[in-house]
């Protein structure tokens, strides 16, 4: 038997999370200054984000574990390359350029 | 945990037992049996071959983007702060919601109320639309003010990341119509709704993708 008002109290819930998130996004975006740990908050942002999608919208929390691998590594792995992107840029450039 | 053993007929004819296991639903604790669960793939294989294909592409932009910012980090350093950081904020709230809707939508199809499960995706349908009207009316705007797809090397992958994404977002609420009219037609029951839950994985991958987009392109500098 589903419990109904359970599950859509977890949500509602996720909803207004990742809305209260999204606009403190949007806040960083308008006010703060580029720096490190501007850029790590917003990795970390994009991961719980996305986490919360997986689990709670997607239904992934207890799905197969292959597919929950690749959807939890491809959320985590793309924050942190990011913020290395970030914190190597000019490693990167070296060994990007022709 | 309590398993339910399914009984089916192969392409040859063959009667194939397989098992469904419990399935937590959104995460809450509350568990159901569906067909779909077997293995616990929601949906069904074949869109997680598509969901998978997608987000590669996603990531080989993410991949082009990492390697443009390393190269020219003053016009990534600009690029975002003359973007419309509000019109990307009200994508998300729609792109959110939607995936939302879809997630109710989904729920009430399974405790077997197929108009409220319509009504849901008729709502996820118009936050697709918000998103598209929204997005073109920012194009509009980057135009005015002198933001064009060739006007430097931020402004290029900005186009070509959110062009893509619009697409996708295109054919996902297509494909909410289509759901739509089989529940309508009661091709979609709450026994029945694998190609509901595959439609709903996939418009949730098309939320996760733009989950990196926004703050790639209108937060981080």
């Amino acid at each position: 038997m589903i419990n109904q008002n359970k599950t859509f109290t977890a949500l509602d819930i996720s909803w207004l999370l990742l809305m209260i998130i999204t606009t403190a996004n949007a806040f960083v975006a308008e006010t703060a200054e580029p720096s490190l740990a501007i850029t790590a908050l917003i990795c970390g942002s994009i991961a719980y984000k996305g986490r919360r999608i997986m689990d709670y919208f997607m239904e992934l929390n207890h799905a197969n574990s292959t597919i929950q691998f690749f959807m939890r590594s491809y959320l985590h792995v793309f924050p942190a390359l990011i913020f290395l992107s970030d914190l190597f840029s000019e490693e990167l450039a070296m060994l990007t350029s022709l | 945990m309590a398993a339910l053993l399914v009984t089916y007929r192969d392409k040859t004819g063959n009667h194939m037992n397989v098992t469904a296991t419990d399935f937590n639903l959104n995460g809450s604790g509350a568990v159901t049996q569906e067909p779909e669960t077997l293995n616990k793939i929601p949906g069904n294989r074949a869109v997680w071959v598509g969901i998978f294909a997608e987000l590669t592409e996603f990531a080989l932009f993410f991949l082009v983007y990492f390697i443009a910012k390393a190269h020219y980090p003053e016009q990534f350093n600009q690029g975002p702060l003359k973007l419309n950081t509000l019109a990307g904020m009200l994508n998300t709230f729609a792109l959110i919601s939607s995936s939302y809707f879809v997630a109710k939508a989904l729920a009430a199809i399974r405790i077997d109320q197929p108009d409220q499960s319509i009504k849901w995706l008729w709502r996820a349908v118009f936050c697709g639309g918000i998103y598209l009207v929204i997005k073109v009316w920012e194009y509009h705007w980057n135009v005015d003010q002198g933001i064009e797809t060739n006007t430097n090397e931020f402004y290029t992958m900005y186009y070509y990341m959110t062009f893509n994404h619009l697409l996708h977002v295109g054919w996902a609420s297509g494909s909410l119509l289509w759901a739509i009219h089989q529940l309508k037609v009661g091709r979609y029951t709450q026994k029945n709704h694998l190609g509901f839950t595959a439609i709903a994985c996939y418009w949730h991958m098309v939320d996760l993708a733009w989950v990196i987009i926004f703050p790639l392109l209108y937060v981080l500098r």
